[in-house]
């Protein structure tokens, strides 16, 4: 049944992108609160010193950051005000529900490509470990490949022209997807040479760089902002293809028809 | 009979399986690009904590 199909997969989108937010406030969110104190050149101190009591809490490791997914962090609450908001639900609302559109749109892509890849998910723990799989390399696609020329960004941070970005963006999502396909699951090393090829193509070409690369935001929150982004979208990907391998691994065979 | 119906359910399966991927592969584009990449001031500003930590291409 397609509808199944889709129904498993908007499942484990809606799960996965509920556990991404209380996984943002933990570090993401409080970096990004304190490089927009810098924005724009104005300092602002006030601001700043507010935010640095939970910045002191989040230097958690990787394996923190996964696990504080679960519990509801209200400390952050008091950063939600004075921002407008088009659907009147607040800074938190917006980000919860931006996170489930995006969780259960990257659901749907990921199910797309393992049902159109013809991967297939075994009942217990094979499909787990294939979704699990599958997750990993989304990340490798959507999150790393990219953040090698176009680094996760705190507001603030110096900016070439967006639509040259976004498109190097797309371009190299899709190529390092289609990179993957051809090294992982194609035999021919014709095919995994050029999948290796495609992987690299958008890196030689190269990002779109600003011309002046100074910024008013600390180098210290860029780089803490790097690597807390990567950590916690691994998380939301390991999250996602696991709940994906076992949510279609339990679509009865005869109805994945 | 039973050898019939056998040869129409893995012709449907194929079929059917392309065909979900595809309407999940639309679906799912729109729902992503709406999130990250759409250049709707409104849009922008809901998903602007969920841009930035995605890394997608943002201000």
């Amino acid at each position: 049944m397609i509808v199944r199909l889709l129904l498993a997969a908007l499942a484990a989108g809606l799960i996965a992108g509920m556990a991404m937010t209380p996984a943002q406030y933990v570090k993401i969110v409080p970096l990004i609160l304190q490089a927009e104190t810098y924005e724009g050149g104005g300092h602002d101190h006030g601001a700043a010193e507010a935010v640095s009591s939970t910045t002191a809490a989040g230097s958690e490791t990787p394996e923190v950051t996964a696990t504080a997914g679960q519990d509801h962090d209200a400390n952050d609450h008091t950063h939600d005000e004075g921002d407008e908001s088009m659907l009147g639900l607040g800074r938190l609302g917006d980000t919860v529900l931006a996170n489930l559109v995006a969780g259960a749109g990257f659901a749907l892509m990921l199910a797309a490509v393992a049902l159109i890849a013809g991967i297939e998910f075994p009942a217990g723990r094979d499909g787990l470990m294939r979704g699990l799989l599958l997750g990993a390399g989304a990340w490798f696609c959507v999150q790393l490949a990219p953040s090698f020329g176009l680094p996760p960004a705190v507001p603030g941070f110096p900016h070439a022209d967006l639509a040259d970005r976004q498109g190097w963006w797309m371009v190299t999502v899709g190529a390092s997807a289609l990179g993957l396909w051809l090294v992982a699951l194609r035999p021919e090393w014709v095919a995994r040479a050029l999948g290796l090829v495609l992987i690299a193509a958008p890196h030689v070409w190269g990002a779109p760089v600003p011309d002046d690369i100074s910024s008013d935001v600390p180098a210290y929150l860029a780089s803490a902002y790097a690597a807390a982004s990567l950590a916690t979208t691994l998380f939301f990907w390991l999250l996602l293809g696991g709940l994906l391998g076992h949510f279609l691994s339990r679509v009865p065979a005869e109805q994945r028809a | 009979m039973a050898a019939k119906i056998q040869t129409l359910s893995l012709t449907d399966r194929i079929g059917a399986r392309t065909v979900a991927g595809l309407m999940a592969l639309v679906i799912g584009s729109i729902l992503v690009f709406g999130v990250g990449l759409a250049n709707s001031q409104a849009l922008h500003d809901a998903a602007h904590d969920t841009r930035h930590s995605y890394g997608f291409p943002c201000h």
